[in-house]
């Protein structure tokens, strides 16, 4: 992240190291899942191997390359500040998103923490808005800060009067 | 019609308001349609001496036994259906099997709607749909009573909209006379153009020519022979026959549309009536099945223009607005606020709608860098490489196709670059009046108008291949409408600058540099 490709600085927190291993983790089961099942197609019926043969080496590069680069990718990139006026967050790999919700339109304050991430004591905080495409997704922090700023910004957000659209 | 936050979040079970049931009437028409779905069977055995048998009779058994039964379960459901209307919430009971309550806050209600099908109009009854802004709660239907009497929709809708009842007279008062609103549209016959030729009068066609078909058949008629007789079609040739086939059809299916236009759009009135919580846009339409809408201004957030592609050069447009509580994929479409028509009167329209003069859909727009035009065209090279590749890959998979078949993937090619032109010409942004303007879109140029103040967020995307030609997709997010409005392909140097102008402050502390550095945000990164 040497120079900036839009005009707006990063956020100032980067994501837990940790989550680089829960995002490898998540893409590792979802192509084993993905692969034992072409796998299990491929022996089964004989008719198809000719056009199945290719697609399973096709799922199984590609997900050893996403294993490994993505994960890294990812730390390189996402980052999640809360400013007194908003939510700040930069996220994804091959395409990146940059998304500012300001705190009075917020709707709900959300952590997820789904087993992996419970298994590592991290968490996903998600800002909803009015919109149906509004949502900020911040993945991987740190399941005791998730839970601190997901109070405060409940807590701010009660004092905004109006219904938010 | 409170608002405070001490209203409780369950309606109260105690509260002394009376249930009410749905009127009478309804009754009587459910045993009317009952008898009537008997009609065509009775006819077809008693004058025309059909046998009872499933062969031919089938369709028409059907149909009756659907109709005896419907109407049987309609019956039911009046019986079971209460509802009532307490200080705070509208309730309604309902469901034989499954009891079902449904409530609405009273202070959540966005819309009240009537609706009546010709069997409501003939016995005085009309359907009220109360909506409570579903879009964004999700999975959360309308509240439905189908149905009760013309007057006391009439006084349902006064009373959940506007609160207190009027006097009385507001009530007898016929429909016609509360014309006292500003009429923006009425329906032109030259509007019904626009909507006959369409590739569905095929498939309009297709159903009236089957239906007919199996109705002469119960009949006892012979529509085969019939046709066969009309000409020597072995003379004429299998050609030319499947041309006068293909003709007669569309023929068919264009009369069709254009009569479904009409009764669907008869008497269309587009207008602006005065309310008591503010202004709302009302439209009325229909013969036979007849639809009032009601848009609270207040919920009114912009407005959208829709032009289809192989439409464009006659000048054909949609026209929605933009407004919270109301879905874009409803199956009553009660954000279009116009039938489909010339583009002229969707403009001038979506400006009388705006009240801004010069309105943000007229305002000339900034294109877009040419590079977005060399990522379009790249998606089409990349179509066709993968069609054709597909094909070829088929080819040596499937023995029975001969190999030049992967030549005409390569056909694709021309209509992806063309679209890609198309794709590129349609962009477009501006920020003006407080209002942020995008359009977009190669199969329906669509341009959209937002007001600033209904943005709850912007979102930046950019793709790796959008970093490498310094392009940035600019979305801003919003309550109402399709609940995000993006400019495609934006400069990346621009991309802040147009977020900034279309909500103002937002982003004032995430900038990088002052206005004068923004041109060079590399050597504005630099410094510390």
């Amino acid at each position: 992240m040497a120079e900036q490709p839009i005009a707006l600085r990063p956020p100032e927190h980067r994501v837990e190291r940790r989550a680089i291993g829960l995002w490898a983790l998540q893409s590792l089961i979802g192509f084993a899942v993905l692969a034992g099942l072409l796998t299990a197609a491929y022996l089964i019926f004989d008719g198809a191997r000719s056009w199945l043969g290719p697609i399973l080496v096709v799922v199984v590069v590609w997900g050893a390359v996403v294993t490994v680069v993505m994960p890294l990718w990812r730390y390189a990139v996402h980052r999640w500040e809360v400013t007194e006026d908003a939510v700040y967050a930069v996220s994804g790999w091959i395409v990146r998103e940059w998304r500012v919700v300001p705190l009075s339109r917020i709707q709900t304050v959300d952590t997820i923490r789904g087993p992996l991430e419970q298994a590592m004591g991290l968490a996903t905080l998600v800002v909803t808005t009015a919109s149906s495409r509004g949502a900020v997704k911040i993945p991987g922090i740190d399941a005791q800060v998730a839970a601190r700023v997901a109070d405060e910004l409940t807590k701010i957000t009660q004092r905004t009067p109006g219904d938010a659209t | 019609m409170s608002t405070e936050p001490a209203v409780t979040d369950t309606p109260d079970p105690a509260s002394d308001e009376p249930w009410q049931r749905l009127d009478t009437r309804v009754v009587w028409v459910d045993a009317a349609k009952t008898l009537l779905s008997m009609v065509p069977a009775g006819i077809a055995i008693a004058f025309f001496g059909a046998e009872i048998n499933w062969g031919t009779m089938a369709p028409i058994l059907a149909a009756t036994a659907f109709g005896v039964l419907g109407g049987i379960a309609d019956l039911l459901r009046w019986v079971k259906t209460r509802y009532r209307i307490t200080d705070q919430y509208v309730e309604r009971r309902t469901g034989l099997l499954v009891r079902q309550h449904r409530s609405i806050r009273r202070d959540r209600i966005r819309s009240v709607d009537t609706s009546a099908k010709l069997r409501h109009k003939l016995a005085g009854l009309r359907v009220v749909t109360v909506g409570a802004g579903q879009h964004s709660a999700a999975g959360e239907a309308a509240l439905v009573l189908d149905a009760v009497r013309t007057e006391t929709a009439l006084r349902l809708r006064q009373d959940l909209l506007y609160g207190a009842t009027p006097a009385a007279p507001a009530e007898a008062a016929p429909r016609r006379e509360q014309a006292d609103g500003q009429v923006l549209a009425r329906l032109e016959r030259s509007w019904v153009l626009y909507n006959m030729f369409s590739i569905w009068a095929f498939l309009m066609a297709a159903g009236l020519l089957w239906g007919t078909y199996w109705l002469l058949r119960m009949f006892g008629l012979d529509p085969e022979g019939f046709v066969q007789g009309l000409a020597d079609w072995d003379a004429i040739g299998t050609a030319w026959t499947i041309v006068i086939a293909v003709a007669a059809v569309g023929v068919v299916g264009v009369a069709g549309l254009a009569v479904a236009f009409v009764t669907e759009n008869w008497r269309f009135v587009l207008q602006r009536v005065p309310g008591e919580r503010g202004t709302v846009l009302r439209t009325t339409q229909g013969l036979l099945k007849t639809r009032e809408v009601n848009r609270d201004d207040n919920r009114l957030r912009g407005v959208q223009i829709a032009e289809p592609l192989l439409w464009r050069w006659i000048g054909m447009a949609d026209t929605t607005v933009v407004s919270t509580g109301l879905s874009m994929w409803s199956t009553t479409p009660s954000a279009q606020i116009l039938p489909r028509g010339p583009v002229s009167v969707a403009r001038r329209v979506a400006a009388e709608v705006l009240e801004t003069t010069p309105s943000p859909v007229d305002r000339p727009l900034r294109t877009h860098p040419r590079r977005a035009l060399r990522r379009r065209a790249g998606w089409a090279l990349t179509t066709t490489a993968v069609v054709t590749g597909l094909l070829a890959w088929l080819t040596t998979l499937i023995d029975g196709l001969p190999d030049g078949v992967w030549f005409a993937g390569l056909g694709v090619l021309p209509v992806g670059l063309g679209l890609a032109v198309v794709a590129y010409r349609a962009l477009g942004h501006t920020v003006a009046d407080g209002y942020l303007v995008v359009r977009s879109g190669a199969w329906a140029r669509t341009t959209a108008a937002l007001q600033s103040r209904a943005v709850v967020g912007v979102t930046f995307r950019q793709s790796l291949l959008q970093r490498r030609l310094g392009l940035v997709t600019v979305e801003a997010t919003t309550a109402a409408g399709m609940g995000g409005y993006s400019a495609l392909d934006v400069a990346a140097a621009d991309a802040v600058e147009l977020a900034d102008a279309a909500a103002p402050g937002l982003l004032t502390p995430f900038r990088v540099a002052t206005a004068a550095a923004a041109d060079d945000p590399v050597a504005a990164q630099a410094r510390p």
